[in-house]
This record gives C-alpha cells, structure tokens and sequence, in this order.
C-alpha cells in the first residue's frame, strides 16, 4: 500500500504525491543546494514542458523540457564520476531534461541550458545537474528563433 | 588562502589523492594537469558560476509565460 502525501506548491496548489514519485537531486541544483527533492509535474496536458517543483521550498519550481524536443542529436556526454553518482550503467533507463529560462512576459526569448541538463536514474529516480563545458552546448539556447511562437506538440 | 610558489612541473598535493601539476607558463597563461580520482569533479570555475547564475534566472519563470 503506497501512502500519499499532500504538499501545497506556490505555483500549483495542492499536489499529491508518493515516495516513488519522488527525484533526488544530490547536492541539488547548482545555487540551490538546499532543494534536494523534487516532484516532476506536467505544465499542461499535451504540453511537452515540466515542472520540477521542490518539495522544501514551495515557491522554488524549475521549468524543463527533453532537449530532443528542441535540438537533434544532443546527448550529454556523462563522466565516470556522475555515471558512478548516478549509478548508472549503460543500459539503465535514464531521463535527460534541460532546464528552460524564459524572460518575464517574453516567451519568445525562450531558452534552454544545454551545459546544465539534469540527468535522472530512470530505476533508483536519483538525479543530478551535470556541467557539460562543450563549447556547442550554450547556456542561453534559443530555441525559439527557427520555430513559431506555437509550439509543434 | 594558503599561497604557494611552484615551478613548471612542479605539483601541489590535495589531500591524499588530488594532484595539481603545472605544465607550462606562457605569458599571463597557465596550463594546470589535475590527477584526481574519478569521484572528483573538476570545472572551470566560471562555468559553474555561470550555471549557478542560469538557474537563478530560470527559478524566476512564470507559469503564464510557457507557450501553449
């Protein structure tokens, strides 16, 4: 029997969720250490945006989305020591997400944190942000430039 | 801060098992080898501030602003 636990978001209200829904961040995101656990939520039906809402502080969400969304061909080269971290192994079902920044009412200077992505044990749901310094995977990707304000579902 | 000066292959020691090697001097440019264990994370310190910066600005993403 799994239990469920309410936990009220400042972006979402009320939220039920369970252990297993759970995804920890070790040493959690980078100037955000004190946020280790985090839900993921959907942004809308259909949307492929998502929230990684922290459980300790209700107001600290984080909008991120599969980069394969918005670029081809990104695949985050992980180092033994996050594979380790991450206990990870080649054929262990993994999540990668990039964390999405849009400006305050300007959803067309949208962008995505290649050098940042989070990578998350599909199994055990530990996660963490890796440090990618490739000098093709920006900080501030646009995403936006090449695509319609009306994103493609 | 503890200062230390070292010569080109000369190395400091962190803790048992971090080992900091200079390679070569030219001009205002410094090339450092790191032998460290593979549980060790080594970066550029700008880049992680540069990150650390990132998702600051990223925890500030309105709900409202996410395209449909």
């Amino acid at each position: 029997m799994t239990t469920t636990t309410n936990f009220t978001s400042t972006r979402f209200g009320e939220v039920a969720y369970t252990d297993a829904d759970i995804v920890t961040l070790e040493g959690g995101l980078l100037g955000f250490p004190a946020s280790t656990s985090y839900l993921i939520l959907a942004h809308k039906e259909g949307s492929p945006f998502r929230w990684l809402q922290s459980l300790e502080e209700p107001g600290l969400a984080f909008l991120v989305v599969d980069p394969a969304h918005f670029v081809d061909g990104y695949a985050p080269l992980l180092g033994d020591e996050a594979a380790q971290a991450l206990g990870l192994s080649e054929d262990t079902p993994r999540l990668v997400y990039t964390i999405v920044t849009i400006p305050n009412g300007r959803p067309e200077e949208m962008t995505i944190n290649l050098a940042g992505p989070i990578v998350i044990n599909g199994v055990t749901r530990v996660a963490r942000q890796l440090v990618i310094e490739d000098p093709n995977c920006a900080i501030k990707h646009r995403v936006l430039e090449n695509k319609s304000k009306r994103l493609a579902a | 801060m503890l200062v230390l000066t070292r010569k080109v292959n000369q190395s400091i020691i962190i803790g048992d098992d971090v080992e900091v090697v200079v390679l070569e001097v030219r001009g205002e440019q410094v090339r450092l080898g790191i032998r460290a264990p593979k549980d060790v994370t080594v970066h550029r310190k700008e880049i992680y501030e540069q990150i650390q910066e990132e998702n600051r600005q990223a925890a500030k993403t309105r709900t409202e602003d996410v395209p449909e």
